[in-house]
């Protein structure tokens, strides 16, 4: 497919709604994210960097 | 992948990315192992050309080696240029691209990039300090440190491919950044390990910081901007997967690659590939002078910033480069003079840990869409992960290891001349980082911002990049690195 064609499909395309497995995948993502950086912080404060 | 397939070659293909990270490889381990000989008396690569700070051109250039000063500056440029063409030329042949075509337009990219990288060691441009000041007799420069010359080498790339867009596609065959900054980082390890070596608890502490990179990008930045490009701006899923991963991950080796995963038409990861390669020149132009401005006195926060703000390897890596020189010429001037390298090395670790799980999260990624959204016979396989890890990094590790262990674990005969052989090989990552940031300029078109439907893609970019990237990196790098600083030169 030629990048005009692309282009006017961003333009045009119709919205998906979130499916289930999108919103588990965005979820689980951020929460075990945010889990593991507090994880690490607390690593990084107990273990700091040593010179 | 090479990024000369966004512009020149529709049909992309996994396999092409695969060659081109061995080949990587191949190149980097040929350069140190040349390196390393030098230790054992034989100096095979002395002749490489190193530029100095000038006010007098003809004193600009020299053989990295005083054993080789027979050859001079202008001898040490040739001998050079005609070994990475040769070597460079053998190498895309195995890719299957045009070497007539290659060996032609890589002169005039080499030609370019190493004219930028001179006029960037002028002493106007390049002196930093009141006492390099003094030494040229200038009453004034722009203290851009010698490095200022990957930003001429940027600058001259933009230029080109906005204004001569017919030399810009002459020069396509040879405007492959990613192969350049591969090799590069390959070659990157053994400074590191030599970096590493002087100082191994602060060099681990840094490893272990590595991990905050790969929760950040892959697990916060992906959801994050996945969602944005869903729900705020409605693209489908096949353009938010490969837009989510080239603005979080790295660039356009994660675009392609999750964007194989799910199965989406090549075509679609192509086009966000050249949104990354533009935005990450307009970061390379912007944030290393921030973080000079604002970081100078957290140099290791910066090195990790850079590292996570700014997407594709080179871009990011080189962009740490000019970070370094920045921050350490500021402080010079303050009176602080740190260890070169350390900087460098914090910006490369963050990078080479987010491209480490690319192939896993591409892989969860296949195992979604193909078992749970776009279910078909084409489902998602182990095997994936190895078939898109970036191969360039077991480069790196070898080369690193390798060092490391000749630093520390060798004799001391070898320990010392370790750091010579390692600065030997360094000339040749210098000129890759050139060749670098040339040919990233040289894919730069700013038009393509402006055309229509690109906006959209370029309004999730920016939206992301601005509005979250950039300052959660900037507050991650901060809890992790704060308040601790290079070593002082002893």
């Amino acid at each position: 497919m030629s990048q005009p064609s692309l282009r006017d499909e961003i333009a045009t395309q119709e919205v998906e709604p979130l499916l289930p497995i999108e919103k588990k995948l965005i979820g689980y993502s951020l929460g075990l994210g945010i889990v593991l950086l507090v994880v690490l912080i607390a690593v990084n404060h107990f273990v700091p960097i040593k010179l | 992948m090479s990024d000369i397939a966004i512009k020149a070659s529709e049909p992309l293909t996994l396999r092409a990315q695969l060659t081109e990270d061995w080949l990587a490889v191949v190149i980097g381990l040929l350069v140190f192992g040349s390196a390393l000989v030098s230790i054992g008396g034989v100096d095979l690569l002395g002749w490489a050309v190193t530029t100095s700070v000038y006010t007098d051109i003809s004193l600009a250039l020299s053989p990295f080696a005083k054993g080789y000063a027979w050859l001079g500056g202008g001898g040490a440029l040739i001998a050079t240029y005609v070994a990475l063409l040769a070597v460079l030329s053998a190498g895309v042949a195995t890719l299957g691209a045009d070497v007539r075509k290659f060996a032609l337009a890589f002169t005039a990219t080499f030609a370019i990039a190493y004219a930028s990288w001179i006029i960037g060691s002028y002493a106007y441009v390049a002196a930093v300090t009141p006492a390099e000041q003094q030494k040229f007799g200038l009453t004034w420069s722009l203290k851009l440190t010698n490095e200022g010359g990957f930003i001429v080498a940027l600058l001259a790339g933009i230029v080109i491919a906005n204004f001569f867009p017919r030399f810009a596609n002459w020069l396509k065959e040879a405007i492959r950044p990613e192969l350049y900054i591969k090799i590069a980082i390959v070659i990157l390890g053994a400074t590191v390990a030599v970096t590493a070596a002087a100082r191994l608890n602060l060099a681990s502490s840094l490893l272990l910081r590595g991990a905050a990179a790969i929760v950040e990008a892959y697990l916060i930045y992906w959801a994050v901007i996945y969602y944005v490009a869903r729900k705020w701006f409605g693209f489908s899923r096949e353009w938010s997967v490969p837009l989510a991963s080239g603005i979080s991950i790295c660039g356009v080796a994660a675009a392609i690659a999750t964007g194989g995963a799910i199965r989406a038409r090549p075509s679609v990861p192509i086009l966000v590939s050249s949104l990354v390669v533009v935005f990450a020149v307009v970061e390379v132009l912007i944030l290393p002078f921030l973080a000079q401005t604002f970081l100078w006195q957290e140099p290791l926060v910066a090195g990790a910033w850079i590292g996570l703000a700014i997407k594709t390897d080179g871009a990011a890596v080189a962009g740490g480069g000019i970070t370094e020189s920045l921050i350490m010429a500021k402080a010079a001037a303050e009176g602080i003079k740190y260890q070169p390298g350390w900087i460098l090395a914090t910006t490369a670790t963050v990078k080479i840990f987010i491209d480490i799980f690319i192939g896993i999260w591409a892989f969860i990624l296949g195992y979604i869409w193909t078992n749970h959204i776009n279910k078909g016979p084409d489902r998602a396989k182990p095997a994936e992960i190895w078939q898109r890890f970036p191969k360039f990094i077991l480069g790196f590790i070898v080369v690193f290891a390798v060092s490391l262990w000749l630093a520390i674990g060798s004799t001391p005969e070898i320990a010392k001349a370790l750091p010579a052989a390692a600065g030997e090989a360094n000339v040749f990552r210098v000129i890759f980082f050139v060749l670098t940031f040339f040919s990233i300029g040289v894919l730069s078109d700013f038009r393509k911002l402006w055309q229509q439907g690109f906006g959209k893609l370029a309004a999730v970019y920016f939206v992301s990049l601005f509005g979250f990237v950039i300052w959660v990196g900037l507050l991650i790098s901060w809890l992790f690195f704060s308040g601790f600083k290079p070593p002082l030169v002893s």
